[in-house]
Order: C-alpha cells, then sequence, then structure tokens
C-alpha cells in the first residue's frame, strides 16, 4: 500500500519536480520498491499524455529532411543487441586478443566494482557518521536548551528569594518601629506615673463650685490645667497660674489665662523655671497680661 | 469526428465544439454526473496497447540502424513532440531546434531504451521536454514566457492543418482521448498539472505563481495524475 505522501512524491518526481535532497530520498526509496517502480512509469506515462494538449502544431517540412540528413551522417551510438554477425576464420585472431582484452577487462572492471563498492561503504559510513553527528549536535543543543531554562528558572527563583528577603526586611524594620513606637508608648506609660496630677479647690467665697486640675509632666516640663465655673473676669484682669517648687523661694509663674463666658478654660502651660518637685499649684486673680510675683488674691489651690 | 478542444483565457483545456453527447461525457465528473462511458470506448485506429508496441518495436529497429524505423518514428512523434516544444518555448525555430535535438538523440541512443520502463512516446516526451525547460532555463526569459498571450496570439497551426496519414489521425483520436481527460478534471487540478509540465517552474514557483499554499499545489498534482492515469488506458 502506497501512502498519500509517497504517492505525491512519486506524481512530483514523474513531472521532474522533485530536487535536491527530496529527489535523492525519493530515489533511494523508489530503487528498492517495485510497486511503487510501477506506480511511478504509470504515472510518467500519464504526465507524457499531457503532450498531447499542447495546441496542436505541424513542424516546417523542412525539417524532417534536415533530421533524416543529419541522422545520415551518423550512426547509432549502440548497436542492436540481436545483430549476428558472420563468424570467419580469419577474424579467430584479433577475435582471441578481443577475448583477452575482455577478460583483463572484465577483472579490470571486477576489481572497479570492488573499488566502488568499497567506496559506497565508505559513503555510507560517512552519512552514518553525519547522520551521528547531527544526532550528537541536537542532542547537545536540546541540552544547551534545558540549561539555559534551568538557569532562567534559578535566576527568577534567586530574584524571587531576594523580593523574599527584602520584604521580610521591611517588614523586620516595620515591626522594629512598632516595638518602638511600644517602647515609647510604655516609657510613656512609665512617665505617666510620674506625671504630677492635681485638684485645685475654690477659695472664692462667691464661686465655692469653681474646681480645676492640673497636670505636670515633669519630663517635657511643660502641663495642662482644666478649669470650670470661673467668674468671669473683668477686661483689664487675667487668671494666673502658679508652680509652687521648694526648690524657689516664690511660687513659679505658669502663665495667664482666662476663662469662657461658662467659666471653663482648657490651657496648656509651661512654667518660667525648671520645676524639679511641685508642692501645690495655685491660681491667683491678677491684672491684664500677670505679673512676675503673686499680688492678688488666691482663686484656686490644689490640696 | 468534429471534437475539439481550445485554451480559455487561463489556459485551460475546454471542449469548444463538442456535440452534445461528447460535451457531457467530457466534462461530466466536473459537474456531479459521473460519466457512464469509459474513456477506452473511443476506437481509435491503433488500440493504445498496439500504438505502444508499434513505437517500441519501430525504436529496437532504429537502435539497428534501421533508418525506415526512424523516418516512420519520426512521422508518429514529431507532431505532438513539436506541439509539446512549441508550447513550452513558444518560439518555432527554438521548438524545431529541440525536435532535431532529439530525433538526432533518439537515433544515436535508441539502444538505450528499456520498454520496461515505459513507453518509448514517454521517453520520447521527456527527452524533449527536459530539453525545452533547460533551454527556457537558460535564456532566462521563463517571466516573459509565462506572460505570454493566448496559444493562437503566439501562431499555432489549427488542428486543420495536420496531415491525414493513418499516424496522424491515430494521433488526433489519442490527442482527443487526453484532452477529454485533462478537460474532465477540475479546473485547480488542470492549471496545477499545465504549468507542472509545460512552464518548467519548481513546485515553489508554481504555488506563488497560483498564489496557493505549497502543499495545496503537491496535492493538486497529485490528485490530477493519478486520476488523469485512471482515465487514461496504459501501454501495455
Amino acid at each position: 500500500m502506497i501512502d498519500e505522501r509517497t504517492e505525491e512524491l512519486a506524481s512530483l518526481h514523474a513531472l521532474d519536480l522533485l530536487e535536491g535532497a527530496e529527489l535523492a530520498a525519493f530515489e533511494t526509496q523508489l530503487a528498492s520498491d517495485p510497486q511503487l517502480q510501477a506506480l511511478v512509469r504509470e504515472l510518467r506515462e500519464a504526465a507524457a499524455m499531457l503532450a498531447l494538449t499542447a495546441p496542436a502544431a505541424v513542424p516546417d517540412a523542412a525539417l524532417k529532411a534536415r533530421v533524416l540528413q543529419q541522422i545520415g551522417q551518423a550512426q547509432p551510438r549502440e548497436t542492436g543487441r540481436n545483430t549476428i554477425l558472420p563468424f570467419r576464420l580469419p577474424t579467430l585472431i584479433p577475435w582471441a586478443a578481443a577475448a583477452g582484452f575482455a577478460l583483463v577487462a572484465a577483472w579490470l572492471g571486477q576489481d572497479l566494482l570492488a573499488t566502488r563498492e568499497e567506496a559506497a561503504n565508505q559513503r555510507t559510513e560517512a552519512r552514518l557518521a553525519q547522520l551521528v553527528l547531527r544526532d550528537t549536535a541536537n542532542r547537545l543543543e536540546a541540552e544547551r536548551i534545558v540549561l539555559n531554562q534551568q538557569m532562567d528558572n534559578s535566576g527568577r527563583q534567586l530574584a524571587d528569594t531576594q523580593r523574599q528577603l527584602a520584604t521580610t526586611a521591611s517588614e523586620a524594620a516595620a515591626a522594629n518601629q512598632r516595638v518602638a513606637a511600644l517602647n515609647q508608648q510604655l516609657k510613656a506609660e512609665g512617665d505617666l506615673a510620674q506625671f504630677n496630677i492635681s485638684t485645685l479647690s475654690s477659695m472664692l467665697g462667691n464661686s465655692p463650685q469653681a474646681v480645676a486640675v492640673a497636670v505636670w509632666n515633669p519630663s517635657r516640663q511643660e502641663g495642662l490645667l482644666a478649669v470650670e465655673k470661673l467668674p468671669a473676669l473683668a477686661q483689664n484682669q487675667d487668671y494666673q497660674l502658679w508652680v509652687v517648687d521648694p526648690k524657689y523661694q516664690n511660687p513659679v509663674n505658669g502663665g495667664v489665662f482666662t476663662v469662657d463666658a461658662n467659666g471653663v478654660a482648657r490651657v496648656q502651660f509651661k512654667a518660667d523655671q525648671p520645676i524639679s518637685a511641685i508642692n501645690a499649684f495655685a491660681v491667683t486673680l491678677e491684672r491684664k497680661g500677670g505679673v512676675p510675683k503673686a499680688e492678688g488674691p488666691f482663686v484656686l489651690l490644689s490640696h | 469526428m468534429a471534437l475539439c478542444y481550445a485554451y480559455d483565457s487561463e489556459m485551460l483545456l475546454v471542449p469548444s465544439c463538442l456535440p452534445g453527447s461528447f460535451a457531457a461525457y467530457a466534462i461530466g465528473s466536473g459537474g456531479g454526473h459521473s460519466p457512464t462511458k469509459r474513456m477506452t470506448d473511443f476506437t481509435p485506429s491503433e488500440e493504445p496497447g498496439d500504438r505502444s508496441r508499434i513505437d517500441a518495436d519501430l525504436l529496437q529497429r532504429v537502435a539497428r540502424g534501421d533508418r525506415t524505423a526512424f523516418t516512420a518514428l519520426y512521422d508518429r512523434f514529431s507532431r505532438p513532440l513539436y506541439a509539446t516544444a512549441l508550447r513550452i518555448l513558444h518560439d518555432a525555430r527554438e521548438a524545431e531546434d529541440i525536435i532535431q535535438e532529439v530525433f538526432l538523440a533518439m537515433w544515436e541512443k535508441a539502444a538505450v531504451f528499456e520498454p520496461g520502463r515505459g513507453s518509448a512516446f514517454s521517453w520520447a516526451v521527456t527527452l524533449t521536454r527536459n530539453r525545452a525547460i533547460d533551454r527556457i532555463r537558460m535564456r532566462k526569459r521563463r517571466a516573459e514566457l509565462l506572460t505570454a498571450s493566448s496559444p493562437e496570439e503566439l501562431g499555432y497551426a489549427s488542428a486543420g492543418d495536420e496531415g491525414d496519414s493513418a499516424d496522424a489521425l491515430s494521433l488526433k483520436e489519442k490527442a482527443v482521448t487526453v484532452r477529454a481527460a485533462v478537460a474532465a478534471l477540475p479546473a485547480d487540478q488542470q492549471r496545477a498539472l499545465q504549468l507542472a509540465f509545460f512552464s518548467g517552474l519548481t513546485q515553489q514557483e508554481i504555488a506563488d505563481k497560483l498564489r496557493e499554499p505549497l502543499g495545496t499545489i503537491k496535492a493538486r498534482i497529485r490528485r490530477g495524475l493519478l486520476r488523469l492515469r485512471d482515465s487514461l488506458p496504459q501501454p501495455s
């Protein structure tokens, strides 16, 4: 059974359209396949019939004369196999000589055939070697491609690992920041224990409900004062806060403030002098802008 | 018999003056109606097998130096071979040169012809075609030739100009059979085969010229040639 691909090659061969390696490969196959030979013969016959589809044309009559004249001057290169020549005795010697030459020629021919066979074998071996070489080259190329792919994969893995390391480092930094923040928070909470929180009570007979809370942060040397229900001030007056530190002979000025219509104030304050310990907070009523040393009446005083 | 073919604008063989019954026969398979009449129903003056045997016999006689046989062979082959060379070369003088070379080669090499490997006619066609294609490749005028116009414009003689010898009549009948078989092929297979046989183009060049993939062209050639083989009687 001849497959379609071989039929295709046989058709192209019948029309002399095969070339190069394709032709060589097909002729090798053809040489050992009688069925294929029969197919090619049939297709060549069919292809030759295409000549009859050419538009009818008659060659010049003079062409025939020229052709016949030309062959009149030439003999067929190889005479027919059926030619019988008469045997004559005088021709025996030349025939014997010819036979001798023929024997030598046969021996040489055999030698030549052997040489050709050897050459053919060598060509076959060379072809096989080429095939092996090509196979090896192909295998090496395949291995090279695989190695390249592996190297690419390793490179990608390395890059991934580096990215993961970078991510981990940034996460570690963030964690450190959080730890630092927590430490600060802990420290702050520790500082909070150091805070001085005092309640100030009213010293005024007309406003007994007035009250205030003072919170002092010794590490930052600042504090917060919240007051409620203090009487409203005249325009030329201010309330003034004092911090009583035993280190100083006089209370240290903590700044002036006013209250709103409801008698409320929230004041962040700093002392004029560094405070190391607090005995009490006091609020006095002073003239506008405050005074360096308490002069007015006490309004509030811590316990 | 008034049965003739012409090339249409695409160089396809089409029946140009078929009687009704033959027209249906010649193009039957293309329209989905399988012809019920086989190509071999023609009754040429020589059966295909006879013709092939006669050709082979003449060639063997030529191999022995028989000039009478050679003259007979010339009379049988010269017209189709010349028409082939002219179809390929589109030049009467060059076609005649080719024919002269081919017949001289047949005279000198008749002894190497092996009937078992094909018919004498096939051998002669191969000699002619190869020489003609070699010549167009040599003169590098393929591009001009491929754009050449219709056969009529190239000065082909009409079929009526042929002589009416027995050989000529037999050949005409054979040609009618072949042309009918080719005309019955699908147009794309006809085009591929005509270019493959007459143009001297390579497979790829045929594909380029027809603007089809190479695989399609190969398949068309295969199908067309197999179908042609099946349509034509094989020489014995």
